[in-house]
């Protein structure tokens, strides 16, 4: 671990559109290696936090700042942000028809490290990541998340993290609709993604299956748009335990 | 007064190749005398609403002109699609599924206009029922405008009957004015006799989160144009059409049905079901139009067609227009017979092939008869299709 | 292999776009417009049997009395007057490359068909505004009686009664005006005859290049797969941009028999200033089946909707085909099938893209007539809007006559979803990229069709579309 931040969220607001206020005054501050994990009830704001973080262009900032790797990321596109070395898991993947999960990964690839992919190279390792998350070979050249089961296209966002090894990554609900068994592999998963590489992640989630098998250094719960507490991994357990009642 | 009449109807908004033979349909009437037909709505009234009759045909349709600076936009950098033929209803007060030409017929034969006004802010605390039952040989022409103010609702119901061998011609034209907010249902059921010539001509118009919703049944008649235009002129607005027909013998049936999508946020919904039989002929056309600034717009057309006869002649032409990228559009059609493995499993259960086909036949065209509002009509229809089958 | 086509290979904008200097006085000009005197003299240039000057006479006669079609898109801006019907080199055609004249072989040299077929074809045909100017097929495939040739000295030689029994008989000049146009200065074009049984591995092509500013191409294409035969044949056309209208008015009659299959493929990438007028038709007999592959880039008009007319019984149709509509485009295409034969069945998966105020329209028509016991037929035709200054319409029809028979239709209109985007972006990809990745995935239904090659040049046109170039 380092003391220098990997992200810092300032005092950050966000409306969706340009209307309605989702977020108030957020602040946060990852370093590299750590592992936050976001909690709070349906509607709190989670995945718009994790959407804005991400620069999607229908959330917008109307106040503070989000730096990465000490750059300021705010007004940045979601590319070049995933070039600096940040991961979306999203909750909901989208289906591409026409492209492969396969030539998906190495076009991402490609694209963030510029770098020509060795076809070989790049077949195995991706053979190994999809084995660590038991998922059956045939799907490397399915279209993208087309038909994919729940399960599936959980996996398959692990398998594009695993394969392009970001600094950071946020991982939105991906527990959720997870079966014990699913829950278990994707998790294998994330710790394969920890162990590779000195990776932080942001964990959003609203229940705390997933987290049973890491280690957690911090907990934030957002209650409204705001974050209204902060504490460490026992943190989790209470929550487990009592709910959000305390903090609403 | 009597003379002889050719109507070009049910213009396709867009021409397409000729051999088709679905740019558009005519209707020849020799001999037209109108009898002295006046609609029975005996009933009261719902309160909040008022009626005016002997309207000429040209004034009832004014209150489409004073809103015409709303209804008739088009936004700027609007291209006109190829084949376009709106230019030939342009003079309408207010565009119909089957064109001008009605209009023309209603003006040269004098006919006038029942009006109905919705109070604004009044929701009608039951439909207005007006029911025409025809004589053998009768000819009538009726108008309607419906005219619902600022978030009034009103539901109006038609039913059109004679006896099952009566002959005759029943024209109607519906004209509907939907001020911002208000939402109008316009119900009808047409159980004419085997020698009635028919039509229904429909022109809506809805203004900002209006709606207009139309349930249509077409049991009967020969010869058969029914049709609808809507514009979804201001956002938020909001068309819904669900049509059941029956055509058989040597019946023939046209239809042509639009929602013009210009406001922001339209939906427009449109499910059309019907049973051909013996040697009826059918076209449908159904066109979803998505004029440029429709943004957010969805469409939606489904036609399910039971083909019952190997002498059937039926004609689909599903159209979707669009100048707008952020719209979502989709037209379904199935034709074709009953599916087999639903028929094995009513036999599997016990009922024989032919009363397997005929539940699933009029379960088709029952679906849409029980969106009547009305009780009373409602039995009627069902009745009508049951014995019919 | 998906991995090549995403591939961004070099784009030269110029690829199809370039001009040859010409030396005006190596080419034969025919004075522009239509009178009995042109057709008299296109029918002396190619020293027509008898039979055949008549016919274009008639044709003439038809032209002049047929009137120009009440729908589709506006061809106001071609004038007859202003066209060259009759433009040829004053070589003749060769059999080898090394023999073309040098200022074509430099454009075809330049569109790769050389290469082309020195890898990965049977056999090539180049036609250079009027005229064929190369013609090869390989020996084994010659071996095995596979007639390859220009249509004119077909006319002339050994199958002159096939010809004469099967030209125009399926595209008849009564069919619309264009095609009684094309019957009267129709020059050019291919003939290919499959003998029964031989089935021809890979693929025969053509190549159309219309080089000459004004001037109208008006190629004729024969093929007749015999019984149990098989053929894939590949048309390629492209034209350099002049400011005047040009014309294409070809015709395609391919005639597919018992048991036989032919797969019939275009990229078609003229000019946008052409008007592509062209007529494409088959006849399917008895457990025959007819594949159309068609990419639809170029031309500022078209017009283009292959007929497919299921005789025989058992006979198949698949229809795949994508159209791209960018700026001052008026691109309107689609499939028309006749299912006449019991248990026919026809497929139609179209791919449209406007963008750019381009105006792309998809329009068919199924017929089943009440012959056609048990017939099937499917049309799912998707658009995709990229901007809202462009137009994407749906005009499809259909026409059944027995309730035998299965007819399904879908179509859907739609953007690329913000979301996708930046789903996408989020992996690393540009906007730009993202979008062209999307619409390329929305194609990709029409590339897999497409041997390796000509999928990748494909992309490449979608590539260069998206990014205004093309």
């Amino acid at each position: 671990m380092s003391d220098t931040s990997l992200l810092q969220v300032q005092d950050l607001s966000v409306s969706i559109d340009n209307e309605l206020p989702i977020l108030h005054n957020i602040s946060l501050d990852i370093k590299p290696g750590e592992t936050h994990v976001l909690m709070g009830p349906n509607g709190a704001g989670k995945s718009t936090l994790g959407f804005t973080l991400m620069g999607n262009p229908h959330y917008c900032v109307t106040g503070g700042k989000i730096f990465f790797d000490g750059e300021d990321i705010t007004d940045t596109s979601a590319d070049k942000r995933a070039k600096a070395g940040m991961f979306l898991s999203f909750q909901n993947p989208y289906e591409v028809p026409g492209i492969t999960l396969s030539s998906f990964i190495r076009n991402a690839y490609h694209a963030q490290t510029g770098a020509p992919v060795k076809l070989l190279a790049f077949q195995k390792s991706l053979k190994a990541a999809m084995q660590i998350l038991s998922m059956d070979e045939s799907y490397a050249d399915r279209d993208l998340n087309v038909g994919f089961s729940g399960g599936e296209k959980k996996k398959a966002e692990i398998l594009q993290l695993l394969m392009l090894n970001p600094k950071l990554a946020i991982l939105d609900e991906t527990d959720s609709g997870l079966d014990v068994d699913a829950v278990r592999t994707v998790s294998k998963g994330i710790e394969e993604y920890q162990k590779k590489k000195d990776g932080a992640l942001l964990v959003i989630t609203h229940s705390t299956k997933i987290l049973e098998s890491l280690h957690v250094d911090y907990t934030h719960v957002l209650v409204k748009g705001g974050i209204v507490h902060t504490g460490d991994g026992a943190l989790v357990d209470e929550i487990n335990a009592n709910g959000f009642e305390r903090f609403i | 007064m009597s003379s002889d009449f050719e109507l070009k109807v049910n213009v396709l908004p867009v021409t397409t190749y000729n051999f088709l033979h679905v740019n558009e349909s005519t209707i020849k009437i020799s001999d037209l005398s109108l009898g002295k037909r006046k609609s029975t709505d005996e009933a009261e009234l719902p309160s909040g609403v008022s009626k005016k009759s002997g309207v000429s045909f040209g004034e009832a349709g004014k209150v489409f002109g004073s809103f015409s600076g709303r209804i008739n936009v088009l936004a700027d950098g609007y291209a006109a699609p190829n084949g376009d033929t709106s230019e030939r209803d342009k003079e309408q007060a207010v565009r119909t599924g089957m064109g001008a030409d009605v209009d023309r017929l209603m003006r040269d034969m004098n006919v006038t206009s029942d009006v109905y006004t919705v109070d604004e802010g009044v929701k009608a605390d039951k439909p207005i029922a007006i029911s025409d039952k025809y004589e053998d040989g009768e000819m009538a022409l009726l108008s309607y405008v419906i005219h619902a103010k600022k978030d009034s609702e009103i539901t109006v119901i038609l039913m059109e009957s004679s006896e099952r061998s009566a002959a005759g011609l029943s024209g109607i034209s519906v004209r509907l004015m939907a001020e911002d907010g208000a939402k109008i249902t316009l119900v009808k059921t047409q159980m004419l006799g085997d020698g009635f010539v028919h039509f229904y001509d429909i022109g809506g118009a809805c203004l900002e989160g209006a709606g207009i919703s139309l349930v249509t049944l077409e049991l009967g008649g020969c010869d058969v144009h029914s049709s609808a235009y809507i514009n979804l002129s201001e956002d938020n607005s909001a068309y819904s059409s669900n049509l059941a027909y029956l055509a058989r013998d040597d019946h023939r049936l046209d239809f042509n049905y639009v929602a013009d999508q210009r406001g922001k946020k339209t939906e427009a919904l449109m499910d059309f079901k019907g049973v051909l039989m013996d040697r009826a002929q059918k076209t449908f056309r159904g066109t979803l139009d998505f004029k440029s600034g429709s943004s957010g717009s969805v469409g939606d057309e489904q036609e399910d067609a039971l083909l019952l006869s190997p002498d059937v002649v039926n004609r689909t032409m599903p159209v979707i227009l669009c100048q707008e990228e952020d719209v979502e559009g989709r037209h379904g059609a199935t034709i074709g017979q009953l599916t087999e493995e639903l028929l094995f499993y009513m036999m599997s259960r016990g009922i024989d092939e032919e009363r397997a086909r005929r539940i699933m036949v009029s379960a088709r065209l029952e679906s849409v008869a029980r969106l009547i509002p009305d009780p009373d009509i409602m039995q009627k229809t069902i009745y009508y299709i049951q014995n019919i089958l | 292999m998906s991995d090549n086509k995403m591939a961004v290979a070099d784009i030269n904008h110029s690829l199809y776009d370039f001009k040859d200097i010409e030396n005006e006085q190596d080419f034969y000009r025919m004075e522009e417009g239509l009178s009995r005197e042109t057709v008299l003299k296109v029918s002396e240039e190619k020293n027509d049997p008898d039979w055949m000057r008549e016919f274009r006479l008639q044709c003439l006669d038809l032209y002049n009395r047929i009137k120009m079609p009440n729908w589709g898109p506006s061809i106001e801006g071609l004038d007859m007057d202003k066209i060259s019907s009759y433009v040829r080199h004053k070589s003749d055609m060769k059999g080898k490359w090394e023999d073309v004249p040098e200022d074509i072989k430099n454009t075809f040299e330049k569109l790769g068909i050389p290469q082309a077929e020195r890898e990965s074809l049977a056999g090539v045909g180049a036609q250079y505004d009027s005229e064929l100017v190369y013609h090869n097929v390989r020996d084994e495939v010659a071996a095995q009686g596979v007639i390859y040739t220009d249509l004119e000295s077909a006319l002339r030689g050994e199958y002159a009664d096939m010809i004469k029994s099967h030209f125009m008989k399926l595209v008849p000049p009564t069919d619309h005006k264009f095609a009684a146009l094309h019957g009267a200065v129709w020059s050019g074009g291919s003939f290919v005859y499959v003998p029964q049984n031989v089935k021809v591995d890979i693929p025969l092509q053509s190549y159309f290049r219309l080089n000459a500013a004004g001037a109208g191409q008006f190629e004729h294409t024969l093929i007749i797969v015999d019984e149990g035969a098989d053929l894939h044949f590949i048309e390629g056309c492209s034209a350099p941009k002049y400011n005047v209208a040009n014309l294409h008015a070809g015709c395609v009659e391919l005639y597919v028999s018992k048991n036989a299959r032919l797969r019939y493929s275009t990229i078609e990438n003229w000019s946008k200033n052409m008007y592509n007028l062209n007529t494409k038709r088959a006849l399917v007999e008895d457990g025959g089946i007819m594949e159309w592959v068609s990419g639809s880039f170029g031309s500022h008009t078209s017009y283009l909707y292959p007929m497919t007319i299921l005789k025989g019984e058992g006979s198949k149709m698949e229809f795949t085909g994508i159209t791209f509509a960018g700026k001052g485009q008026n691109l309107d295409t689609g499939a028309k099938v006749v299912h006449q034969g019991e248990r026919t069945s026809s497929v139609i998966n179209t791919k449209s893209i406007s963008k750019d105020g381009g105006i792309g329209t998809y329009r068919s028509s199924v017929i089943i007539q009440s012959t056609a016991k048990k017939a099937k037929a499917s049309v799912s035709c998707d658009s995709l809007m990229l901007d809202s200054i462009s137009r994407a319409d749906t005009i499809p029809g259909m026409d059944i006559r027995t309730n035998d028979a299965d007819v399904g239709h879908e179509a859907k209109i739609g953007r690329i979803s913000d979301e996708a985007i930046f789903y996408l972006m989020s992996r690393g990809i540009s906007e730009e990229d993202a979008k062209a990745m999307i619409v390329s995935g929305f194609a990709n239904p029409v590339s897999k069709e497409l041997p390796l090659e000509y999928a990748v040049e494909m992309n490449n046109l979608i590539r260069l579309e998206m990014s205004g170039n093309g």
